[in-house]
C-alpha cells in the first residue's frame, strides 16, 4: 500500500518539479537543518533550565517566552521543508522504518511543546520557583530533549538507511 | 621547509582512525554514527550563537543583559563547537583529499573564518563598552551589524556543509 502512495505522489506534477529542480532538495535539506538548530538549541536550554544548571540568569517563564515562539517559527519550517522533502522523494521516506519512527515522535514533541508552553504561561509562578515546580518536571526534560536527540538521529539515518530498505523489498530507486 | 600537501593528506588517511571510518575494518556504521554526533553538535553551536544574534539584532530576549545573555549562552557555544570540531576532523581524515579539494567545503572554512573574524571584530569594537548599551534593545549599529553577519555567515556554514554531501 506503502509502495502505491509514494508511486502516486512520484507521479504527482509537483513532485516532478521538485525532482527536476535541482537545488530543492539541498536547499530544502539546508533550511531543514537550521531550523533544526533552533529547535534543538531551544530545548535543550529549557531541558537543563529545568533540571537545574545552564541558563541560570532567566526565570523559565522568561526561557519560555523568548524562545517558544521561535520554535514555533522553526517548526513550521521544518514540517514544510520536510514536506517538500517527502514529495520530492517519497519512496525513500516511506519505505524507512525510521521516517515513521520519527514522525511518531515528532507528533509527540509537538504536543509537549504546546502542553508545556500553555503550562508556564497559565501559571508562571510555579514553574520559576524550584520548591513549587511540578514533581514531573524533570522527567518531562529528560524526555523533552532525549526526544529531539532521537528524531535528530531517525532523520540523519534515512539517508542512510533508506536505500537499504528499498534494496530488501525490491522497490525501484526513484533516483540517486 | 613546509611537506606538500598530497603527503599531508595521504598521512593522515593512512592513520587507523581514519580506516576504521571510511569502514576498511567493516564498521560500516561508524561514519554514520560521527556524522550524527557532528549534527547534534553543529545543532547546538549555530542555535546558541542565534540567540545572541538575535538579542543583538533587537528581534529576542529584549529585557535580558547582553552581557548575562552571552554569559549564559557562549559555554554551549564552545562546549559544542569543540564536539563539532572533533567530530568533523574525524570525518575529515577518513577522506582527506576529498575534502581538502571540494568547492563546497572550502567555501564553508571561508564562512567560519570570516564569522570568527567578525566575532573578533565586535569582541574588540562595541562589546568592549557594552556596560553602556548592555539593556539598549537594539543595541547600537554596529553590534546590530554584527549580528546579521555572524547569522549570515552560520547560515553559510550550514548550507556548505549539506552541500558537501551532495558532491563528495
Amino acid at each position: 500500500m506503502v509502495r502505491e502512495w509514494a508511486g502516486w505522489i512520484a507521479d504527482t506534477r509537483l513532485s516532478h518539479v521538485f525532482q527536476e529542480i535541482s537545488w530543492v532538495i539541498p536547499v530544502s535539506q539546508s533550511m531543514h537543518i537550521v531550523c533544526v538548530a533552533i529547535v534543538f538549541a531551544s530545548a535543550s536550554m529549557l531541558g537543563t533550565r529545568l533540571l537545574g544548571f545552564g541558563a541560570s540568569g532567566r526565570t523559565v517563564s522568561q526561557l519560555v517566552g523568548s524562545l517558544i515562539p521561535w520554535m514555533y517559527g522553526a517548526l513550521a519550517v521544518l514540517l514544510l521543508t520536510g514536506l517538500v522533502q517527502t514529495i520530492a522523494e517519497p519512496l525513500r521516506q516511506f519505505v524507512t522504518p525510521e521516517f515513521w519512527w520519527k514522525m511518531l515522535m515528532v507528533i509527540c514533541e509537538l504536543l509537549l511543546t504546546v502542553w508545556f508552553a500553555r503550562a508556564v504561561r497559565r501559571d508562571p509562578g510555579r514553574w520559576d520557583a524550584a520548591p513549587t515546580r511540578p514533581k514531573g518536571a524533570r522527567l518531562f526534560a529528560v524526555v523533552f530533549v532525549g526526544l529531539w536527540v532521537a528524531i535528530v538521529v531517525c532523520g540523519r539515518l534515512i539517508g542512510y538507511t533508506w536505500s537499504y530498505y528499498a534494496w530488501i523489498f525490491r522497490f525501484p530507486a526513484v533516483h540517486g | 621547509m613546509i611537506p606538500p600537501m598530497g603527503d599531508f593528506l595521504n598521512s593522515l588517511e593512512q592513520t587507523t582512525l581514519a580506516s576504521m571510518v571510511r569502514g576498511d575494518t567493516g564498521l560500516e556504521w561508524l561514519f554514520p554514527q560521527v556524522e550524527i554526533v557532528h549534527v547534534l553538535a553543529l545543532a547546538l553551536v549555530f542555535g546558541s550563537i542565534l540567540m545572541v544574534d538575535l538579542r543583538l539584532l533587537g528581534l529576542n530576549s529584549r529585557t535580558s543583559a547582553v552581557s548575562r545573555l552571552s554569559a549564559e549562552v557562549l559555554p554551549w557555544t564552545w562546549g559544542a563547537f569543540a564536539v563539532a570540531a572533533l567530530s568533523g576532523g574525524v570525518l575529515f581524515i577518513s577522506k582527506a583529499h576529498t575534502y581538502f579539494y571540494n568547492l563546497p567545503f572550502r567555501l564553508k572554512f571561508l564562512c567560519m573564518a570570516l564569522a570568527g573574524i567578525n566575532m573578533l571584530c565586535f569582541h574588540f569594537g562595541d562589546y568592549r563598552k557594552v556596560a553602556r548599551w548592555d539593556l539598549r534593545s537594539p543595541p547600537p549599529v554596529g553590534a546590530r551589524i554584527a549580528g546579521l553577519l555572524s547569522v549570515l555567515l552560520w547560515v553559510g556554514v550550514i548550507f556548505c556543509g549539506r552541500w558537501i554531501g551532495f558532491t563528495t
